[in-house]
């Protein structure tokens, strides 16, 4: 784990960037550091692998004060990722992956070895391990960033806003593809960024931080939407946090109804209610308003385009957007594979909210 | 040393000789410079438009450059039927050396443009002509400045090396004094050299800040690495 | 004079063999080129990649070139021939030498300068002491801009080369100056153009070895860049 101790950098001009900053980023897990600019996250960021040195006050990381050690060898057991992922041009792809098995002394071959199975690990095809950096996307160039830093499998992992530099598409899959990393590998991963979404979706504890570089709040995603710290942590986490934070609670309880169905290919009589029509794998493709006539067989051009879709299992946010979104009332509930297992209704969500508020 | 040096510099004779081969000089050095600047412009502006003139004309600036001027100043007299001491034959040849040097600045300035400044002053109403002059060159002013000081102390230096062959100017003191085993105006040459150029250099600056007032003082330092 | 006698002046194989002849001379002046080259790079390089790679003296290095860059050759060569004694070769190859540094000392300073700065910060940051992070990143990096200043420095060596045969030494410059104490104008110019060539055949080959030298990553990546001020 890493233990920050009333941390405090000062800088010569007279600004201080992170002021008597504790708290403790707890083993296999991920902490995020959030706040506007200027309130000193990736300052605080840098101080753990003594990229700057504080000015009062300690880092530990495993109970090892980090001034202890030689800098360089200090940070080649700790991955960095960066914004720009600061691939080196004049290096294929895979010699920048194996770049700190290099440093640490492997040899050739089972540094460019492991490299090649780290290119696997964050989902590039091998064939871009002969390629240059230059040749690559920002999204591509992101993820051989991580696969360099993870190489040398250490158990730190620094991100500072690695994925801001990508447009929002990209950024969201990459954000999956570290969820799923996370939870194969369970790494120590502290996480610098000013989305506070981000910071949501991604951190198992966040930081707030503050201009001037204080400690807003440091909680979990869920509690921090709840109950925010002070006017500054609430306005900071944004509007809509009700609503946001129905993605921390399950559905359990939650009862599926049964859908009129009707077959895309096969003739649809007109219905008195909403129908819902399903492809041969049993897949949702659109809604069938009440009294439709359909000449021959049911095509996707007579349908109405359903909402988002809730998958079974999933959190109460998902169960609500599906209701709210859908053209006839009724949420779409499927299952993993895609296929239709019934429909949501908004009015049982909040029943089942006000059940939950009731009992606790 | 500085003995000689005093009495070289009290006599009268040698001040008037000094003067006149200085400003032989910086007309030989600084006329070329303006017309080669001036030659530049236009040349540059065709080449950073159209991608087939660009190729030609940064290849030929390229040869031209790469051609030691001594050289030319020796076969230019056959082309354009000069002898090769006629001033008119040193100032082409440096204006030609100093077009050469000064196409690849001009591109290079046009290049950086950001392209929504000149769209808006399109759409504002500019003629090509008139947004060249006066948009465009004002803001390529920076990189062009960089490359006008360049050639300045290019020039002034080339100049000097002429006297190999005959070249007037502060080289002849160099060759005077050599001649003469004697070191007084080789010193003299050199400080005045020193002196000329440094001025020039000022001059060329105050000359850019006054073109750019939109332009503060940059610290222009970048960030470094934290510990070790 | 016409460029026919020009043209029967460089075809002669008689000036061109022997004693005095062109083939010695462009060896002269070859030696002399590479001489100052490599001593002003001795001195330039380990100093520009030095104050490149701490950033620090930065503004003072690259006065101190500037400063050099109008020192005049002839001058410092004159001056030094008569302390030293003329027919010595070490009064040319200092002042040619001092016209070789400030574009070496520029090229390497802004070849480290010129590393993207996110790359320096991983450098570092994935573990590199100071020096692997000069030798095994910036230096590649900065190949482009270096090899640039050695050409620049090359061919301004190979072109003010001609005053060693002012004081006395070798070089493309004897016969033109000797040519043009006689007025044997097709000597001159014959002079003239073999150093020309010379130049630009020199510049071809550095042309070609920089092509070699610089990693294929970085060429690419300079393609794609665009636009960049």
């Amino acid at each position: 784990m890493i233990e920050f101790r009333a941390v405090t950098k000062r800088f010569p001009d007279g600004t201080t960037a992170v002021d008597k900053l504790s708290l403790t980023a707890e083993s296999g897990r991920i902490t995020v550091l959030v706040g506007p600019s200027g309130c000193g996250k990736t300052t605080s960021l840098r101080m753990i692998n003594r990229m700057i040195d504080p000015t009062d006050g300690t880092i530990f990381i495993d109970d090892l004060d980090v001034r202890t050690t030689d800098p360089a060898v200090l940070r080649r057991g700790i991955g960095y990722v960066i914004q720009q992922a600061g691939l080196f041009p004049h290096r294929t792809v895979l010699d920048n992956v194996a770049t700190v098995p290099l440093l640490i002394g492997w040899g050739r071959r089972k540094a460019r070895a492991r490299a090649a199975e780290l290119l696997e690990v964050v989902g590039l095809p091998a064939a871009m391990g002969a390629r240059y950096p230059a040749q690559l996307s920002g999204g591509q160039q992101q993820r051989v960033g991580v696969a360099r830093a993870l190489a040398a499998d250490p158990p730190v992992l620094l991100m500072d806003e690695p994925f801001s530099a990508v447009d929002p598409v990209v950024r969201e899959g990459l954000q999956d593809e570290l969820l799923r990393l996370q939870s194969e590998l369970g790494k120590t991963v502290v996480f610098v960024t000013h989305d506070i979404d981000e910071a949501i979706k991604l951190g198992d504890t966040v930081a707030v931080l503050r201009e001037g570089g204080r400690l807003a709040q440091f909680a979990p995603p869920d509690q921090l939407l709840a109950e925010p710290a002070d006017d500054f942590v609430s306005s900071f986490v944004g509007r809509d946090r009700g609503y946001r934070r129905l993605s921390f609670v399950g559905s359990d309880g939650l009862a599926i109804h049964p859908l009129r169905t009707v077959a895309l290919g096969e003739p649809a009589p007109p219905l008195d209610e909403w129908a819902l029509a399903v492809d041969g794998a049993g897949r949702p493709r659109g809604w069938l308003p009440p009294s439709s006539t359909v000449d021959g067989p049911l095509t996707e051009d007579a349908l109405r385009p359903g909402g988002s879709l809730y998958t079974k299992g999933g959190s109460l946010r998902g169960a609500l957007d599906a209701a709210l979104s859908s053209p006839s009332g009724y949420g779409v509930a499927v299952d993993q594979a895609g296929a239709l297992v019934g429909g949501v209704v908004a009015g049982e969500v909040l029943a089942l909210l006000r059940s939950h508020r009731d009992d606790s | 040393m500085i003995h000689d040096l005093v009495k070289y510099l009290s006599n009268p004779r040698n001040q008037d000789a000094v003067v006149h081969l200085l400003l032989v000089h910086i007309r030989l050095a600084l006329v070329p410079l303006l017309i080669g600047l001036l030659a530049a412009l236009p040349i540059g502006w065709a080449a950073q438009r159209y991608r087939r003139v660009r190729a030609l004309v940064l290849g030929a600036s390229n040869v031209l450059y790469t051609v030691p001027s001594l050289a030319l100043f020796v076969i230019l007299p056959s082309i354009i039927g000069t002898r090769i001491l006629d001033e008119l034959n040193v100032v082409v040849a440096l204006a030609l050396y100093t077009a050469a040097l000064l196409v690849r600045p001009v591109v290079d300035a046009l290049d950086a443009l950001p392209a929504h400044v000149l769209a808006a002053a399109t759409a504002v109403g500019y003629r090509p002509v008139r947004r060249f002059l006066t948009v465009e060159l004002p803001l390529a002013v920076p990189v062009l400045a960089a490359g006008v000081r360049v050639a300045s102390v290019s020039n002034i230096s080339l100049v000097s090396v002429g006297a190999l062959i005959g070249v007037g100017g502060l080289g002849q003191l160099f060759t005077e004094g050599f001649q003469n085993a004697y070191n007084p105006p080789i010193v003299v040459g050199i400080a005045l050299t020193l002196a000329l150029a440094l001025v020039v250099d000022l001059l060329l600056v105050a000359g850019r800040s006054l073109l750019t007032p939109w332009q503060g003082q940059r610290a222009g330092r970048r960030r470094l690495v934290g510990a070790a | 004079m016409i460029f026919s006698e020009l043209a029967d002046w460089l075809t002669d194989p008689a000036n061109w063999t022997g004693d005095g002849g062109l083939l010695q001379r462009v060896a002269e002046h070859l030696r002399y080129t590479v001489i100052a080259v490599l001593g002003a790079a001795v001195v330039a390089v380990p100093l520009g990649l030095a104050v490149g790679h701490s950033g620090r003296g930065g503004t003072v290095v690259v006065g101190l070139a500037n400063a050099m860059r109008a020192l005049p050759t002839l001058g410092v060569i004159t001056l030094l021939s008569l302390q030293l004694g003329i027919l010595r070769v070490g009064p040319v190859l200092l002042g040619l030498g001092i016209l070789a540094v400030p574009p070496i000392l520029a090229g390497s300073y802004a070849g480290v300068q010129s590393v993207d700065r996110a790359v320096v910060d991983a450098a570092a940051g994935v573990g590199m002491t100071s020096w692997q992070r000069l030798w095994r990143v910036e230096v590649p990096i900065a190949m482009p801009l270096l090899l640039g200043g050695l050409r620049g420095a090359v061919l301004q060596v190979v072109a003010t080369g001609t005053v060693a045969a002012y004081v006395g030494l070798g070089g493309l410059g004897r016969p033109l100056l000797d040519g043009l104490r006689v007025t044997d104008y097709p000597r001159v110019a014959g002079a003239a153009v073999v150093v020309a060539v010379l130049a630009v055949l020199l510049d071809l080959v550095l042309a070609a070895v920089q092509r070699q030298i610089v990693p294929r990553g970085l060429r690419l990546a300079s393609r794609t860049v665009s636009g960049v001020a």
